[in-house]
């Protein structure tokens, strides 16, 4: 027995020797909460500051709209059309040659007159609960790397995700369904990097829904079982949990292996639960229609059957790819996407105010970046605008932001951030601030670091809120 | 505030300033050794690509004539000042702008979001003072060859041990114990045969005495035809590998003639540079042989993009250059793991690679096309595609007859029946590959577009301004990346170039393409590799933890003629690779992240391995190997999940589920999730119902519920129940109803477990 002296030596810790091995991550620390509550929650009920919100829905105009056309009116536009004066000359990903623009009329709207354009009729009606912020910057006119900024809050895609903190930080409010989720008629750009929970504990992750179909069998494959009773199958996962739990005991604490436990938990809940929240035909038509038939519309309305349900975090990508994306033709596009969207959006804040949910879920409406005030030469003949990464427009609405307003300023161009600016941090920190959490105090101990969403950086904007 | 004592996990540092600089502090240290001299590889080189480079980098239209990444500019006297003196920090240029208290004056600039923290500043500053020594980017350098540190000489088997062992004591660590037998030949058999151990082999391994009997496991896996499936999957996954091409291209190529080729390759261990070379340019080699033509499938398979011929050549010119983009991409970063593609619009901002470079080596793909090609000798294949050649253009002249000109359409028939006849091998099989023929968009008259090819004639690309392909710069010649040449670089000039392309992965630049497949092979037997981005070696990309080794494993790679299964056998032969994967005591409390390897790293089963495992544990596992694929929502097949179909802009749900790589791109490495979706899966799916009823079927006649829960273990565990499992098993069979259904969801329960899913 010389060839293999060494094998057959590993001892099985003590689940006390395992426990002691604290400052190694909280894997240990989790583990010991698993084991007392049999809780998926991780950190439930955190709550370091008076909040308002207790769930975020994210309205991501994958691709990126121009901020001009829709909340940021820029007359000096029309002034300088096909010029290129120095404000304007900044760089973005690809050349862009003078200014154009936007042929879309503004109104002040609302008892609050903050200018909408026309091409959002129906959102224009909620415009005194809705807080413009028109300062928004980031750093990367890059889709890959923007997504990932406006997601993860850095272009590493080895970070969490917002909403992979947020269901950190708060658990679930329903045990039955996901914490996070990510509706998308298809896919966007980076796909799953985008609601990734990296280092923290993988129950996090956002759970992707392409909702192209709406049947909830077809939402969700293998939602149900065709031939086992619930019973049978409760009597399977309790045999499963149990023999788990000891292959658990026996390998120190394992993220992966915790997280899978819990997810098998949460799949066999969802089973139902999916089925129910998930099934669009228990609206009524009144409500189907206020809302329309498109893929966002549906998102927008299971968007909100998914908050009710206690979901923390509902995220709902425009479309498939990057539809918002409009190097070329971009009147024309802008006509269409906002057709298609403005209904839904609107239905969905009127839905949410009636159903009383407004006042605890905020909504977060938005792109990875805008666009360029000056016209893209590299494609479509000078009809579309690029990337904008220098400022932009995002709006909140509900959960304890004020309503009717807009905050910061761009240039006279609508190109770049000038009074106010907002940085990411910010945005991420306020959002985090809404539900309660501090964005300096919400940390993650990874390879010897305290890890944050907004890193080093991050001001709450206390002036929007109510 | 509300806080409760159950969340310690949640770690609050209130004062924010120490956080900050506790977090800097190892933020900038990726490596475990904090010393009191500052590595300009470590240390600086980073602070200066993050912070600096985007202004001060390799772009020739950097805002700054400063260039921080060569240290000639860095040190050079502009009007009798230097960026930086050595060893004088007054003096050093750099060290005033970044610590200059006039916000206006302060580099870098203060709104372009990347401020120096206080550390990277102290950081900067201790570099000046030691001298400011520079270093070129790691994985540019030429293989050093290291010393052999001594390390552990009685835990150390092979050198990969005393290197790793030899950075573990420098850290206080010690290695994890050796697992247990029957945990290895489990961790063994995945590794290589992506299939667990039978349990018959299971039990001859753990009652082998002979001294050699872990080497005779090891080689008995290299040499049995499933290493070629399971290995051939991993670079698949590299070439986006796809079963569908777009439809658009009316191909009668196989795919899987390609897939079949790389599983062979795999299992005769054909030398990685061979390897490669077929795959780049078997058209262009001397002698191949016809079993080898379908290794251009790599190049034959890419992903085309629509190209709507009713727009204007600018537009259709842009799709084009998408493609060879999409091309340049995926060479460079499989072999070379550079980001070349970000050079298309301008020089790389981190990386010496300017958009010469790029547009030098877009000219090769401008140059090669697609073709299939009959598996016969060359001048039959030819006549071959002549004549389908001729059978297409009919089809098209017959489509665009009148619906009721049946005549017309009778006649063209007939013509191509007869052509289909009198052509011997008309329907022999054929694989996709290149052909040296070069691409021109031009205008068909005022309203259309046309694509215009010049069979056997290369083209130089000009350099497009911006990656504007209607804006021309000046031609650039076809040459290879100047910042991989110590000469001149060498022009691709033969043909295509794309055999001259290969050839230079294998010599001025063999450095680095052995670094690159010696860590991919690597991060698949550890989960993580020496550098954890595996396709950017760039200065963006992660730094080795163990750079000695990657460059002793790189150099010995090449010294035996680039044998992977050599590799393979010293990497699962190592006591580095034999450590068991619990994560706890002093590694987990200094080195949560196991980049030292003080233990292997858990990993889950990947998809293929996952439903393949079913299949095994069953003995429903189907071994025939090759041919077309199977669609994988059938779910009576048998067949290795290798062979499913892969359908580039429509992958299969389970595939997808399980994080399968979206065929569109170069897939650097999977990103595992673990998702409700995936257990829904497991809990519901006819297929794995059906696997567990016919495991539950096949020991049925098993007498007592404690045999057949023993069974099961051993079929699918590979162990002895303990008492504690026995009585749960016995518990759960024992209860009224169908027995059938009742070990059917026993059994179903087990495929379900993490100690089915995950290797230890």
């Amino acid at each position: 027995m010389t060839g293999h002296r060494d094998f057959d030596q590993l001892a099985v810790q003590s689940r006390r020797s395992m426990l002691r091995a604290l400052g190694g991550g909280m894997g240990s620390v989790a583990l010991a909460d698993v084991l007392a509550s049999d809780s998926n929650v991780v950190a439930a009920e955190l709550s370091h500051v008076r909040h308002r919100a207790k769930r975020v829905i994210q309205l991501f105009m994958n691709g990126g709209p121009f901020q001009c056309d829709l909340f940021d009116p820029k007359p000096l536009l029309e002034k300088y059309a096909g010029q290129r004066p120095p404000a304007a000359d900044l760089r973005t990903e690809r050349k862009t040659a003078g200014l154009m623009p936007s042929p879309f009329r503004f109104e002040p709207r609302g008892e609050s007159g903050v200018p909408v354009s026309e091409l959002l009729p129906h959102l224009s009606t909620c415009i005194d609960d809705i807080c413009v912020l028109r300062s928004v910057h980031t750093e990367n006119p890059n889709h890959g790397p923007a997504l990932l900024l406006m997601n993860n809050g850095t272009i590493l895609p080895t970070r969490p995700s917002m909403g992979a903190w947020m269901s950190y930080g708060l658990g679930t409010e329903n045990q039955s369904l996901p914490s996070y989720v990510v509706l998308c008629p298809g896919r966007p750009v980076r796909f799953s990097i985008l609601w990734t929970s990296s280092f923290l504990p993988a129950e996090h992750q956002g759970t992707y829904i392409n909702h192209s179909e709406t049947a909830p069998e077809k939402l969700i494959p293998f939602l149900r079982n065709e031939t086992r009773s619930v019973e049978a199958q409760r009597r399977q996962l309790d045999l499963m949990s149990r023999l788990n739990q000891r292959h658990l005991e026996q390998r120190a604490d394992d993220q992966q292996l915790e997280g899978r436990i819990r997810s098998m938990e949460t799949a066999f809940r969802m089973q139902f639960a999916a089925t129910e929240a998930f099934d669009l035909n228990q609206e009524s038509k009144s409500v189907r229609e206020e809302y329309g038939e498109s893929h966002f519309s549906n998102g927008c309305l299971l968007a909100r059957r998914l908050v009710e349900r206690g979901v923390r975090f509902v995220q709902v990508y425009y479309g498939n790819g990057q539809p918002w994306d409009t190097h070329n033709k971009h009147n024309e596009s802008a006509r269409k996407l906002c057709l298609d969207a403005d209904r839904p959006m609107a239905a969905l804040l009127k839905d949410l105010k009636r159903r009383g949910l407004l006042d605890d879920t905020l909504v977060v409406w938005g792109g990875e970046f805008g666009r360029t005030p000056t016209t893209e030469i590299t494609e479509g003949a000078g009809s579309g605008r690029d990337h904008n990464h220098h400022g932009f427009t995002m709006w909140m609405a509900g959960g304890g932001v004020r309503g009717g307003m807009t905050y910061g300023e761009t240039d006279d161009f609508g190109f770049k951030a000038v009074e106010n600016p907002v940085p990411l941090p910010d945005l991420h920190a306020t959002i985090l601030h809404l539900l309660g959490l501090d964005h300096e105090r919400l940390t993650y101990r990874y390879a010897g670091r305290d890890f944050r969403l907004t890193d080093v950086s991050g001001r709450v904007l206390d002036e929007i809120i109510a | 505030m509300k806080s409760s004592g159950s969340y310690r996990s949640v770690h609050w540092i209130t004062d924010r300033s120490i956080a900050v600089a506790v977090a800097m502090l190892i933020f900038v240290v990726p490596q475990m050794v904090v010393g009191s001299d500052v590595d300009f590889r470590r240390d600086i080189r980073p602070i200066l690509s993050d912070k600096c480079f985007q202004c001060h980098g390799p772009d020739a239209e950097r805002e700054s004539d400063l260039r921080l990444d060569l240290a000639e500019s860095v040190l050079a006297q502009r009007d009798g000042v230097a960026a930086v003196v050595p060893h004088d920090v007054q003096r050093s240029l750099l060290y005033q702008r970044i610590t200059s208290e006039d916000v206006d004056d302060r580099m870098p600039p203060v709104d372009s979001g990347k401020s120096l923290t206080p550390h990277e500043i102290d950081l900067l500053r201790q570099w000046i003072e030691q001298g400011a020594e520079w270093a070129g980017h790691w994985s540019f350098e030429k293989l050093s060859s290291p010393e052999i540190p001594p390390g552990d000489t009685d835990w150390s088997r092979n050198t990969i041990d005393r290197f790793v062992s030899q950075r573990l004591s420098e850290a206080g660590l010690t290695p994890s114990p050796a697992v247990d037998r029957r945990t290895f030949i489990r961790r063994l058999s995945f590794d290589l045969l992506g299939l667990p151990p039978m349990p018959s082999d299971v039990d001859a391994f753990v009652c082998d005495e002979r001294p050699d009997a872990v080497e005779r496991l090891v080689d008995r896996y290299l040499s049995s035809p499933a290493f070629g499936e399971r290995w051939g999957r991993v670079w698949l996954d590299l070439a986006r590998y796809t079963d569908t091409t777009a439809e658009w291209l009316n191909s009668t190529g196989q795919a899987w003639l390609y897939r079949d080729w790389v599983v062979r390759a795999m299992n005769e261990d054909m030398p990685y540079d061979h390897f490669v070379r077929l795959q780049l340019a078997a058209d262009a080699m001397p002698d191949v042989a016809i079993e080898d033509l379908p290794a251009l499938g790599f190049l034959g398979l890419s992903p085309t993009y629509w190209k709507e011929l009713r727009l204007s050549p600018d537009v259709i010119k842009r799709v084009v250059a998408d493609e060879w983009d999409e091309r340049i991409d995926t060479v460079s970063r499989t072999f070379l793991g550079l980001t070349v593609s970000c050079a298309r619009c301008h020089d790389h901002k981190f990386d010496p690679i300017s958009s010469e470079d790029y547009y030098a080596l877009a000219g090769v793909f401008a140059s090669s096309q697609f073709a299939d090609r009959p598996l016969l000798p060359e001048a039959e294949a030819k006549h071959v595609m002549q004549a389908r050649e001729q059978v297409h253009e009919l089809e098209a002249q017959r489509d665009k007859l009148k619906r009721d000109d049946t005549e017309g359409r009778q006649a063209i028939e007939q013509q191509i029946a007869e052509i289909r006849k009198s052509t011997l091998h008309f329907d022999a099989v054929s694989a996709h590959v290149m052909q040296d023929s070069s691409i021109y968009v031009v205008a068909d008259g005022p309203d259309l577009t046309k694509l215009e090819y010049r069979e056997g004639e290369a083209r130089d690309l000009p350099k497009f301004e911006r990656g504007n392909p209607a804006s021309d710069g000046p031609v650039v010649e076809r040459r290879f990346l100047t910042a991989l040449s110590s000469e001149e670089p060498r022009r691709l000039q033969h043909g295509s170039g794309r055999l001259d392309l290969a050839d230079a992965l294998f010599s001025e630049a063999r450095g680095l393409t052995a670094r690159v497949i010696v860590n991919r092979i690597w991060e698949q037997h550890f989960g993580k590799g020496l550098v954890r981005t595996p396709s950017d070696f760039g200065s963006q990309g992660d730094p080795p933890s163990h750079p000695e080794l990657l460059d002793h494993l790189a150099a010995e790679l090449i010294r035996h003629d680039w044998s992977l299964k050599r590799l393979h056998r010293e990497i699962v032969l190592s006591s580095t690779y034999r450590q068991s994967s619990v994560a706890d005591g002093e590694g987990q409390a200094v080195d949560p992240a196991n980049r030292l390897l003080w233990r292997m790293n858990r990993r889950r089963l990947e998809v293929e391995m996952l439903r393949d495992a079913m299949l095994a544990a069953t003995e429903q596992l189907d071994r025939c190997q090759g041919g077309p694929a199977f669609d994988l929502q059938d779910t009576s097949q048998r067949r290795r999940t290798l062979y499913g179909q892969i359908a580039r802009r429509d992958l299969d749900r389970v595939l997808r589920l399980f994080d399968f790589p979206e065929p569109t791109s170069h897939a650097p490495h999977r990103v595992q999730t673990t998702t409700p979706l995936q257990q829904l899966f497991l809990l519901n799916a006819p297929f794995v119902q059906q696997q567990a009823e016919s495991l539950a079927l096949s020991v049925s006649n098993i007498a007592s519920e404690q045999e057949f829960v023993r069974a099961c273990y051993r079929q699918l565990f590979h162990r002895d129940p303990d008492e504690a499992e026995l009585a749960e098993g016995v518990a759960f069979l024992s209860t009224e109803g169908d027995r059938i259904a009742t070990s059917t969801d026993y059994v179903h329960a087990l495929l379900g477990l993490n100690e089915f899913l995950y290797i230890d």
